[in-house]
């Protein structure tokens, strides 16, 4: 049901995917920031590959964290491509935060994580990134290559969310359904976590912004003023610092 | 004594263990944890090393943290004030920043490791980067100099160190140069610039520096004067670390030095462009060694001293480090094998145990080697349960093995004892190959370290023989011995050792004593009987953007992923070609569907 509902929100913000990629700097900005993304989660899932004790989940692993870096090189070759053909307009492109989007596992802590838990996440995740890019490969017509790029890890995303669920049946056939329930379930605790933190973070940015402006001007002033008295070049060490081993000055 | 040194917070975390005045282990957290320059409070590090040595935290008489978190915090927040009102994006991140975590660090470690308060201590900055310089060095005076972005205040100090007849030693910093005028950062501005990453790629700035001729000198040294005393003080208009996190380098720096360079465009260096940002580095460079030369000599003719001590992360310029050594007077010029802040957890326990504790000195076993050892048995059996060959040989019959294979053009994965401290591969994680022919450099960048073209790689030969193939002046074996200095290649050898000879002829060579890799050393030898030239390229046994391996399974990974030939752990060796091909994949996943399925059933 959850799966069948990110899919309705993935179709409802379609013409919102549309906007995005029909623009240059930002289809640039979104390639960019899934070739990150998905480095990011080869290198988890090869993590997961060199701790798990199950030889085959190894293989597993292996194969389809060479799939994610290999799509990260995908991404950033693609974008490279792009930002040559118009760099003139590409300045001050990568000053703002890159869009969200693809799927990596960077909240995932793949140390001490059981194979069943991570086979059950890495199947939510995959079917949700399989979702999205289907719609990107159909919104990116205009873009032959970027089109290509998009097929090519549509496909590898079925043999990962294929395998993902045989080896969870695999390893814990009695539970394998409920792992996958709580996996959609962690995404979306996951998900609120995330919006509560970046509201918590932009309040705590507009709190501190409005200080500054109120309550910094006169020590602003205070400081420049002592930093015209600072001589320039070497300054004495004091002997005290070196023989304080308690202070945090 | 049980002292626990700890550096977190800033890049590339660690944590060391010194019993009764020696070091027991050191290991970056990034190592264990796989995140490359991973700035976490290291919690995995801590954790072996009190595994390794089989104490608990609660046998720890000290803990020390590698700088004064609320100095810096003093630094940060002045910085924001002084630059009111163009701070007024950074002040909320740097507050947040800060307030977070950083400043609450005494609380943080009590926490996570449950040791009283009154067992935590901490030093400055730039004094565990001496100590850590001093106090590794085999030597009983040395003038010191550290140098990096920045401390807390500090970005270039000096002073000495001294191990005393009554068994006592002491490090004494008296002066330094504050913040924002650095070495390090003017080095990291130009980093970033040049589209590479800040903290991270400055080695690519010195290999790049090769390629270009130092044209833009005078313009750089606008952005730098030096002053009446000596010292040195940065332009702030050419700058904006100082003043907002968003860029390093001004418009006006732009003006003089042209359009920065897109970190996703490639550096073609048969175009201007390429050219320009070749020179622009080797600009910054000639600067900063001219700057590090003047200082060093002054210190010279100030202590009157042989050796000198370098640490603190400007140390890994091993172009700077050669010249210093030519031209300063000192003797002798030691760097420690990790100089840059990871090397602060160990130089933290050192100084709290000899100065704070005025316990006597130990002598400090002089290697890199002081990480978890290598497990070849996990290389065995995940071979094994891979259906891949591995074989299982004797110590001379696997030197001549590899020794053949190396020569007959193959790339070998290494993996030997414990793992190097600091970012070099000393032996004992690293990618050994033939040094003969530039197309094994061109086939290692492409199909093996993935990064890019213009980066050299480092040779590694025996004292012994260091002298024949490489120009080292006097003093230049030790600068050698961890790989942190840059020396020409004598132009009669430059040939045979084309994949190890820099555009500009010359190498970051190491020059390995049979004492501190056994094993690598007689590779050496045995390569050399069968070449006649006992020279191996060494390169960091990692892909771009990735920690070097500790494990021999992360070894193994590797392996797999890239277009290394051999990997060698302990007494097995696994080689690509002669691998049996495991069994497809897809046919496994059908096996284990049928079983899943009558399982389930």
């Amino acid at each position: 049901m959850a799966a069948s509902l990110g899919a309705f929100v993935d179709r409802l913000l379609r013409p919102l995917h549309h906007w995005v990629w029909s623009d240059f700097d930002r289809r640039v900005r979104k390639l960019i920031a899934f070739g990150e993304v998905e480095g990011d989660g080869g290198r988890d899932i090869l993590r997961a590959a060199e701790l798990t004790p199950d030889p085959l989940l190894r293989r597993l692993y292996l194969a389809h964290a060479i799939d994610e870096l290999h799509h990260a090189d995908l991404f950033r070759k693609r974008s490279s491509a792009l930002l040559r053909t118009r760099s003139a307009r590409s300045s001050g492109l990568f000053d703002a935060t890159p869009l969200p989007g693809g799927h990596g596992l960077d909240d995932l802590d793949i140390d001490g994580e059981p194979d069943h838990r991570l086979l059950a996440f890495l199947h939510v995740a995959e079917k949700a990134a399989a979702g999205r890019f289907a719609i990107y490969r159909e919104v990116v017509d205009d873009d032959p290559a970027t089109r290509a790029i998009f097929e090519e890890i549509l496909r590898d995303e079925v043999f990962h969310m294929n395998y993902t669920y045989t080896q969870l049946a695999r390893i814990s056939p009695a539970t394998y359904r409920r792992h996958v329930w709580r996996a959609r379930a962690s995404r979306l605790w996951k998900r609120y976590l995330r919006f509560a933190a970046v509201i918590a973070a932009v309040f705590g940015t507009v709190m501190l912004t409005l200080q500054y402006f109120v309550l910094v001007p006169p020590f602003a002033w205070l400081a420049r003023r002592a930093e015209k008295r600072e001589p320039a070049g070497w300054v004495p060490i004091p002997r005290e610092r070196a023989e304080s081993s308690t202070s945090l000055y | 004594m049980n002292i626990l040194g700890i550096s977190a917070h800033y890049h590339d975390s660690a944590a060391a263990l010194v019993v009764d005045g020696v070091p027991v282990c050191a290991v970056q957290e990034e190592r264990l944890s796989r995140h490359k320059n991973d700035a976490s409070f290291p919690e995995s590090a801590i954790e072996w090393c009190l595994d390794h040595a089989g104490l608990t935290p609660a046998q720890l008489d000290a803990v020390v943290f590698y700088e004064r978190s609320m100095l810096k915090f003093e630094r940060i927040l002045t910085c924001a004030l002084r630059s009111f009102p163009r701070s007024w994006r950074s002040f909320p991140h740097a507050i947040k920043n800060s307030l977070g975590e950083k400043v609450w660090v005494r609380g943080i470690i009590a926490s996570h490791l449950g040791v009283p308060r009154s067992k935590i201590f901490f030093t400055s900055h730039h004094a565990a980067h001496a100590a850590a310089a001093f106090f590794t060095a085999p030597t009983r005076r040395a003038a010191i100099l550290t140098a990096d972005g920045v401390g807390e205040w500090a970005t270039l100090t000096v002073g000495h160190g001294e191990r005393r007849d009554d068994g006592r030693a002491g490090v004494t910093l008296v002066r330094e140069i504050r913040y924002p005028h650095s070495l390090g950062m003017l080095y990291s501005t130009f980093t970033a610039y040049l589209g590479f990453a800040v903290n991270e790629d400055e080695y690519k700035v010195m290999g790049l520096a090769a390629y270009g001729r130092p044209t833009l000198a005078a313009q750089v040294r606008k952005l730098i004067r030096r002053t009446p005393d000596g010292a040195f003080a940065l332009a702030p208009e050419y700058f904006e670390y100082h003043t907002t996190a968003a860029r390093s380098y001004s418009s006006k720096f732009v003006d003089l030095f042209g359009p920065p360079r897109s970190s996703y465009d490639p550096i073609d260096l048969d175009t201007a462009e390429g050219r320009r940002f070749a020179d622009c580095a080797a600009s910054v460079q000639h600067v900063l060694e001219e700057t590090l030369v003047d200082i060093t000599r002054a210190l010279h003719r100030e202590t009157g001293l042989r050796d000198l001590c370098l640490g603190g992360g400007v140390a890994l310029n091993g172009v700077a480090n050669a010249r210093i050594l030519a031209e300063s007077g000192f003797e002798r010029v030691f760097v420690p094998p990790a100089p840059g802040d990871a090397g602060c957890a160990l130089g933290a326990a050192l100084y709290a145990d000899r100065v704070y504790f005025g316990n006597p000195d130990r002598e400090v076993p002089d290697h890199p080697f002081w990480g978890p050892h290598v497990d070849a048995r996990e290389l065995a059996q995940a071979a094994r349960e891979d259906n891949l060959s591995v074989q299982d040989l004797d110590e001379p019959a696997l030197l001549d093995h590899v020794a053949g294979e190396l020569a007959a053009g193959r790339i070998v994965g290494w993996m030997d004892g414990a793992c190097e401290f600091g970012p070099r591969a000393l032996g004992h994680r690293s990618i050994l190959a033939a040094p003969h022919s530039s197309e094994m450099r061109d086939r290692l960048n492409r199909d093996i370290k993935f990064r890019e073209e213009f980066r050299p790689f480092a040779p590694v030969t025996t004292v012994e023989a260091a002298g024949r193939y490489f120009d080292l002046p006097p003093g230049g074996l030790r600068l050698a011995r961890f790989m942190s200095g840059v020396f020409t290649v004598r132009p009669e050898w430059r040939s045979a050792l084309a994949a190890v000879t820099h555009v500009d002829g010359s190498a970051r060579l190491q020059a390995l004593e049979r004492e501190m890799a056994p094993r690598l050393y007689a590779l050496l030898e045995a390569y050399g009987r069968r070449t006649g030239i006992p020279v191996l390229l060494n390169t960091s046994f990692n892909i771009a953007g990735e920690p070097i391996v500790n494990r021999a399974l992360e070894g193994y990974s590797t392996f797999r992923r890239c277009g290394i030939d051999l990997l060698v752990a302990g007494p097995f060796v696994m080689t690509r070609r002669a691998s049996a091909r495991p069994a497809p994949l897809e046919e496994e996943i059908a096996c284990s569907q049928s079983a899943a399925a009558s399982g389930a059933v």
